[in-house]
């Protein structure tokens, strides 16, 4: 027997050793709270909690089924399923609130039962089932909505529930994590059922010949997770503000990994809540102290990915299993959790919690630098010589599109001798925005600068920037008015469609059909745009036919393989108008391969993926601003702000090789959208 | 007999029908459907998902899983397109790749066969690793301005597209070939049924299960090459949503989840099932909004129709 029931405490508390995890957490806030600005204060403690709320409600809905031996993939997309049926009861059915978060709970339950159905009746893989649910309920979600709808403009006393803060400083939202984390950890460790569980891990046939209701316990722990994937759907409507069909995106993998850092065995039998809440806040504290030190966020990716082996392999050392199925059982005989033992855990995890919050020197000093900064005094006014730093974000960090915005800022960063932070999401991802940007509060910074992707969602979070004295920019796609200081406008969404349209137009000699290739159905500012596109043809193009419009998912290949598709079932359409950079190259190349010269390739992308189909004729034009001079403008408006050199009514900037630059009122012009075509694609090289 | 190959590919045949329904169904709605160019033109994009799914059917078949198929994809198309650019023969590149893919491949395999870590695990991190740490290397720039033979390995469109279509097919071909009468093939399916009963056997079930994942990664580099080379740039995020794809693949196609049991004849079904939907709605004038519940759906309906062609008595879950 290789773990001893008396006197080995650790194997009581730590079953699957979780305490390594306490040991990963302590080294993270040693070395974040080292080179981290402000990573070990109480308010970040709580920032850090409040960000893992959504995240940890399925981590805990996923532990009892992992510990079953099942999974759960479709929670991100129930997320999603909920979200957008909280929203559309609410705005479009005139449901009121409360009504529709029940509703959206009702489709929770709805859904976990389908899962339910087929998995502990009918007796299918959890993994195929919940695979296809996890397709089914974001795709009745993207259906339900067009992928356009973005219901917003909740009631504040909603919005409270993911935004306030309970006493000005607990998160509101960490109170429902708290209870469910109650509720699971009594569920799993308290109850005959939760015992049950495990012996359905370890085998599923025994427990039943042992007179375990298999199917009707996997029943409820699915029907179960459904409803919490619901309520985690409310809490980050009411978090962002927004409820739309991508909410969720990608969580299942997220909860999935902080479960198994957990020292939940994914082959069932064995785990703990609280080891789950562990590994929950061993991935948030690292995400969050990357990006308060100032290291690149795609570490977070290699570190998790290292963590997760680095745990299994701990365990495995650890435990030295002789006769691995032997050695589980008899430490599961004997870790079962006593009724004396359960304050003792919850002292440990609220130690764990502590460490993150407050038990350290910094406690008092940042309550006090809290207050200050709370009457207008800048968190960070460091000394006279304080270097500025302007943080900038844009809405995605691998697009090719912000990669060159970034050129121009680096270049503007140099000239002014200013510290520019980049960070943002790796991928789309509203909730990511406003992770990031509360990090930068918290780390005190003299100016943001965002392109924002969900227009309602961040306004919140730059309010707050704003009131502790923060200069804050939007610059690409702008956020509401009042949540921001400045706009650096390169062009309107109206703009962009009107020119597009009028393009398009013109090469197809005002009649015609075409069609569109959109990033996803759901991207805000690509259905922003088609909206202009179609009140342009609405117009003034009567004879000119817009037939179809198909998603590319930001993906050149998916782009190349709907236009081909495009190309044949609308054998008519002359035009194919692709609005997201990698879309342009793909639609045509897919021209080009189909050997269609009478079609012609427009679009929204970068000079320097089109230059060579621009030259074979098989792009006619595409319309974009200079994205280089965009992020130097911004960096140089950004820090005008800062320093005071630029105030609302002035008419104009001085922005170095950009010269003065336009202001009007609150809004810093770049210029109009620009159209490259074949004569002068050459003289740029970006 | 009839009814042994019934109730021995009954899950493959329930596929089949779901497809032959698609099929007909979008004849009759589309009829260009069946134009010659369109026919190709799927092959040729499900080529690169159908030598995934192949690998992904021997992991499965063993009883693992792996979840950084798509990861491993979009580093070796990056790495094919440096090579490339670097000025490296483009002959040359089918082996490098290769190799690119099996040492990734192998670094899971060594994971997973020699530390004994649960392939969803060790898996879930590479994929999270290996994709952060190529945008990190990248910072999301795409490898342009590569040799012209590059494109099609230099052989021209119709030459080059048949060559991958050719390639995914042969591989196909003589994988199932092996799965049925190799020592190693048959060995997968003991180690995926029950790998303390192979290991008595005398089989060595964590060389096994490094030689599948080291097979998987090399799978997975020609597939990315192949893909790379039917463009004449690479992105850097190339094979996003891959993995999911393939083993939706390969589990339609009626491979246990379980492990022991599956087909490649299954995969192939079900990656033509799956690689068809999107580009079939389309043809059947079905607004793309419903498409992922379209896919989720026939994922569903393919479990379900198992049912409603008679349940096994027996059949482990």
């Amino acid at each position: 027997m290789p773990i001893k029931t008396e006197g080995s405490w650790r194997a009581r508390l730590f079953p699957n050793n979780e305490w390594a995890l306490v040991l990963v957490i302590a080294v993270e806030c040693a070395i974040f709270g080292a080179t981290g600005r402000n990573f070990l204060t109480a308010a970040n403690g709580f920032e850090v909690a409040r960000l893992g709320v959504e995240l940890g409600l399925i981590a805990f809905a996923l532990t009892p089924i992992i510990i079953t031996g099942g999974i759960d993939l479709s929670v991100g997309s129930m997320m999603a399923l909920a979200a957008v049926v909280l929203g559309g009861l609410w705005r479009d059915g005139h449901w009121p609130l409360p009504a529709a978060v029940l509703a959206a709970l009702g489709v929770g339950l709805a859904g976990g039962g389908l899962n339910a159905l087929l998995i502990a009746r009918f007796r299918f893989p959890p993994l195929i089932v919940t695979l296809g649910t996890f397709s089914l309920f974001r795709g009745i979600a993207e259906g339900l909505t067009r992928g356009i709808e973005n219901y917003s403009g909740f009631d504040p006393r909603f919005l409270f529930w993911g935004q306030g803060y309970v006493g000005g400083l607990i998160p509101t939202q960490l109170f429902v994590l708290v209870s469910v984390f109650l509720f699971y950890a009594h569920l799993v460790h308290r109850t005959a059922f939760g015992r049950s569980l495990r012996a359905i891990g370890f085998s599923a046939e025994g427990a039943r010949y042992a007179g375990i209701r298999v199917a009707r316990q996997l029943a409820c722990l699915y029907v179960l997770s459904g409803f919490v994937s619901a309520l985690a759907a409310i809490i980050y409507v009411a978090h962002l503000g927004q409820a739309k069909s991508d909410a969720g995106t990608g969580y299942e993998l997220m909860a999935i990994t902080s479960v198994v850092i957990g020292g939940t065995s994914i082959f069932g039998g064995h785990g703990t809540i609280w080891g789950t809440a562990l590994g929950l806040f061993a991935i948030v504290i690292l995400q969050n102290g990357l990006r308060l030190s100032g290291q690149p966020a795609e570490l977070a990716g290699v570190l998790t990915g290292a963590l997760l082996i680095a745990t299994i392999l701990i365990d495995r050392v650890v435990r030295r299993p002789k006769a691995p199925q032997v050695a589980q059982m008899n430490a599961e005989e004997n870790t079962e959790v006593r009724n004396s033992q359960i304050a003792v855990l919850s002292i440990v995890i609220l130690l764990a919690a502590l460490i993150v919050a407050g038990s350290n020197w910094f406690l008092i000093n940042s309550l006090r630098r809290e207050l200050r900064s709370a009457t207008g005094e800048r968190a960070t006014a460091g000394p006279a010589a304080h270097r500025t730093v302007i943080a900038m974000m844009p809405k995605a960090k691998g697009d090719p599109y912000f990669i060159s915005c970034k050129q121009g800022a680096d270049e503007a960063a140099r000239e002014l001798g200013v510290e520019l932070l980049w960070d943002g999401p790796t991928e789309l991802d509203p909730a990511k925005q406003n992770e990031v940007v509360e990090a930068w509060i918290t780390r005190g910074v003299d100016a943001i600068a965002v392109s924002v992707e969900n227009r309602v969602g961040i306004s919140t979070v730059l309010r707050k920037a704003r009131e502790r004295g923060i200069k804050v920019l939007t610059w690409d796609a702008d956020a509401e008015r009042d949540a921001r200081d400045f706009f650096v406008n390169q062009a309107t969404p109206q703009g962009i469609g009107y020119t597009l349209t009028d393009e398009a137009a013109r090469i197809l000699g005002g009649r015609g059909e075409f069609a569109i290739i959109t990033a996803s159905l759901s991207a805000a500012n690509q259905n922003e745009w088609i909206k202009y596109i179609k009140e342009r043809l609405a117009q003034k193009y009567p004879d000119l036919k817009l037939v179809a419009i198909q998603p590319s998912e930001g993906d050149r290949d998916r782009a190349f393989a709907e236009t081909q598709t495009v190309l044949k079932v609308y054998p008519n359409v002359r035009l194919i108008m692709a609005i997201a950079a990698p879309a342009v190259p793909g639609a045509a190349e897919a021209v080009k391969q189909a050997g269609r010269r009478d079609v012609k390739v427009i679009g929204l992308s970068l000079p320097s993926m089109c230059r060579t189909y621009i030259h074979e004729g098989i792009i006619e034009s595409i319309v974009l601003w200079n994205t280089r001079d965009l992020g130097y403008l911004t960096v140089y408006a950004a820090q005008a702000a800062a320093t005071g050199r630029l105030k609302r009514g002035d008419r104009q900037l001085e922005a170095g090789r950009l010269g003065r630059v336009e202001v009007a009122d609150d809004e810093v012009r770049l210029g109009a959208p620009f159209i490259f075509n074949r004569e002068n694609i050459d003289r740029f090289d970006f | 007999m009839k009814s042994v190959i019934w109730s021995r590919y009954k899950r493959e045949l329930a596929a089949a029908v779901a497809y032959l329904a698609l099929l007909v169904a979008v004849g009759a709605v589309a009829p260009s459907f069946y134009s010659a160019a369109n026919l190709r033109d799927l092959l040729v994009n499900n080529a690169p998902v159908l030598i995934v799914a192949t690998g992904m059917t021997m992991v499965i078949i063993v009883r693992e899983i792996d979840i950084s198929v798509g990861s491993q994809f979009a580093v070796c198309s990056v790495v094919a397109g440096l090579l490339a650019k670097a000025g490296a023969p483009i002959p040359l590149l089918i082996p490098a790749l290769i190799a690119v893919g099996a040492a990734m491949g192998a670094l899971n395999g060594w994971l997973i066969g020699r530390l004994r870590i649960p392939s969803i695990i060790a898996t879930l991190a590479m994929y999270v690793a290996w994709r952060d740490a190529l945008r990190w290397a990248t910072q999301g720039a795409w490898v342009q301005g590569l040799p012209d033979d590059f494109q099609w390995f230099g052989l021209g469109q119709s030459r080059g597209q048949w060559l991958i279509v050719a390639a995914a097919i042969a591989l196909l071909v003589f994988f199932a070939w092996a799965l049925r009468n190799l020592r190693a093939g048959r060995a997968l399916y003991a180690v995926g049924s029950q790998r303390e009963a192979a290991r008595l056997l005398g089989l060595n079930p964590s060389a096994l299960v490094f030689g599948v994942f080291t097979l998987m990664g090399a799978l997975v580099g020609l597939a990315a090459l192949l893909n790379a080379v039917r463009f004449a740039t690479v992105p850097s995020n190339a094979g996003t949503g891959l993995e999911l794809k393939a083993i939706a693949s390969v589990v339609v196609g009626g491979t246990a989840i379980s492990g022991g049991r599956g087909t490649l004849i299954g995969t192939l079904i079900g990656t033509a099932l799956l690689g068809t939907t999107g580009t079939a709605l389309t043809f059947a004038g079905i607004n793309p909004f419903w498409e992922k519940a379209m896919q989720g759906a026939i994922i569903l309906v393919a479990l379900i129709s198992e049912v409603a062609l008679g349940r096994l008595t027996h059949e482990p879950r």
